[in-house]
């Protein structure tokens, strides 16, 4: 008794540490701001969970690459406003961002990545409870890796959000010279850089007309620059700055060499082989297709073809008319508004 | 690979000139330091370790005395006199990114470190520790096996590392702290991924030596 008289200070203190720490969980559900690892298949993967769990709700973004990072998707509204409606996973794709393993070569497939994605949803429902709902978004690469894995089993999500998705890698070679011609023709008739545009056509003439790698990355490298002319003649929205720190939680020499390796790894069997189109039939959940009208990374083509062939009974298709490969930075607030709208009509 | 070894093969033999290379005309001392115990031929040191911007750490470490040759050139504006020394190395270091969770570490390694040291105790080293291990250390983990996860125990992974160090310092005989010095450290981990994973850190710190400051307090 003595010593409790002596020491009233240290047990208020503690009272007051047992009250605080004994609420955290309750009140972190409402604002998550976690980091846990899921380790399969001899690979550690990051997921960063942000935003309000308080309803279990969980928006599982897949990053495009191969080899992206997760958190380059913690932006604009995505953070500001989507992390307010839900939590939001962004995870680390095995041999990307912060993604840590051994494994050889074989260890990292289309297959086995799309396994990793179902294995994050049932370490979700191991931490916050088997009543836990979730949403996949893939953009880009993640449009590939979304219907990869919910082809193997899409029963844990209510619904499935496909932006500027590359869910047919392996005919997006014709369709970036066919595209490069449609897009090069409208700007030169716009006359909007016609030098550029004309150089274009130039650079189209002499892609092979079948596949290969080499061309392919030319391509590709091609459709970025061009988004970035097409931003420049006022076609595409510029991207707001981002006054973020994500950056620093990447070390960027790791980041560029896991990029590197795993698409080296990834790239030759994703553009030669690799394609969903006729599978998407038997994706079910409600799916909502979002896409830049000037994708040139993606071309929109393949929104069309995507929002066809879903078999999801409840699908929508919404293009931004001032976007081109990434609408949730160029029309953040329209692309907040459609994932706001649909996570709530099918939660 | 043919490339590789025409590139590697120049480089190997210029740094056996630099570290054995004997000419008549230049005298060769190799200290005597049979006689001399353990913690005068040693030296510890302390660094920061990392690259600022993601992964900031400490290095611990101790540096043993092997060799040290005194060589003597003679030169237009005089003699100029350069001391060699080989020392074996050893590191403890950890290291972490502060603004998140995903990249902490512990690593040790050993090797051997040739360093030069000039009349004025300016230094220039290079140091290969082919012998590390890396340890990394995940925040909560939970593995999964077929429909089974489990949380994991002190999760991470352990990596072969080899590293190599080239650097510049400053000696400060007879003193405490008996240098200073720079390094920019190349570090391998494998197996990382489906590969190796190389990293760039700089180390900045101080070597110091508990035997030559009790003698220096005497003195």
């Amino acid at each position: 008794m003595k010593k409790i008289n002596n020491y009233p200070k240290a047990i208020l203190l503690l009272v007051v540490l047992f009250t605080t720490f004994s609420c955290s969980k309750d009140e972190n559900l409402n604002d998550l701001e976690e980091t846990i690892f899921v380790r399969h298949k001899d690979a550690d993967m990051p997921a960063y969970i942000h935003g309000n769990a308080s309803d279990k709700t969980f928006l599982i973004i897949l990053h495009g690459g191969p080899g992206g990072f997760g958190l380059s998707y913690r932006n604009s509204t995505i953070k500001s406003r989507i992390e307010k409606e839900c939590a939001v996973v962004y995870f680390d794709q095995r041999g990307s961002g912060m993604a840590q393993g051994s494994y050889s070569e074989s260890g990292i497939t289309i297959d086995i990545m799309a396994e990793d994605v179902l294995a994050l949803v049932k370490v979700l429902k191991q931490k916050y409870g088997d009543d836990s709902k979730f949403f996949l978004m893939g953009h880009s690469w993640g449009g590939t890796l979304g219907p990869a894995a919910l082809l193997k089993d899409q029963s844990d999500f209510l619904g499935w959000i496909d932006v500027d998705g590359a869910h047919n890698t392996k005919a997006m070679y014709l369709e970036y010279i066919a595209n490069f011609r449609r897009v090069a023709a409208e700007q030169i008739a716009m006359e909007n850089n016609i030098n550029y545009w004309e150089s274009v056509i130039d650079f189209v003439d002499s892609i092979a007309p079948e596949y290969n790698i080499d061309d392919m990355y030319r391509l590709n490298s091609k459709a970025f620059e061009a988004e970035v002319k097409l931003e420049d003649s006022g076609v595409i929205n510029g991207i707001a700055e981002s006054n973020d720190k994500n950056i620093f939680k990447y070390n960027l020499l790791t980041l560029l060499w896991n990029t590197f390796n795993t698409q080296s790894i990834l790239d030759g069997d994703l553009f030669q082989n690799i394609s969903y189109s006729d599978r998407l039939s038997e994706i079910t959940i409600p799916s909502l297709v979002l896409w830049g009208k000037h994708d040139m990374v993606v071309p929109i083509r393949f929104a069309q073809e995507a929002f066809d062939n879903l078999g999801s009974k409840e699908k929508e298709l919404v293009i931004f008319e001032n976007s081109g490969h990434s609408p949730m930075g160029t029309e953040p607030d329209l692309f907040a508004d459609e994932v706001i709208q649909f996570i709530n009509e099918n939660r | 690979m043919k490339l590789k070894l025409r590139l590697l093969i120049p480089l190997l033999l210029f740094f056996l000139k630099i570290g054995f290379a004997q000419n008549s005309e230049n005298p060769i001392k190799l200290n005597d330091f049979s006689s001399m115990s353990f913690l005068d031929r040693t030296e510890f040191k302390v660094s920061y370790f990392g690259n600022i911007f993601w992964n900031n750490g400490i290095n611990l470490g101790a540096e043993y005395l092997l060799k040290e040759i005194v060589k003597v050139k003679n030169r237009k504006r005089g003699k100029r006199t350069n001391l060699h020394q080989f020392i074996l190395d050893g590191n403890l270091g950890f290291t972490t990114n502060f603004s998140s969770k995903t990249d902490t570490g512990i690593f040790t390694n050993y090797g051997v470190t040739w360093r030069r040291t000039n009349k004025k105790g300016k230094q220039f080293s290079i140091g290969l520790n082919p012998l590390g291990y890396y340890r990394s250390f995940l925040p909560e983990t939970y593995e999964v096996n077929g429909d089974n996860v489990d949380k994991v125990f002190l999760p991470g992974r352990g990596y072969y590392a080899t590293s190599i160090s080239v650097g510049i310092g400053k000696q400060r005989p007879g003193k405490k702290i008996t240098g200073r010095f720079f390094n920019i450290n190349f570090m391998l981990r494998t197996p990382y991924n489906a590969g190796i994973l190389p990293a760039f850190n700089f180390q900045y710190g101080y070597r110091f030596n508990f035997k030559k400051k009790k003698v220096y307090e005497k003195d």
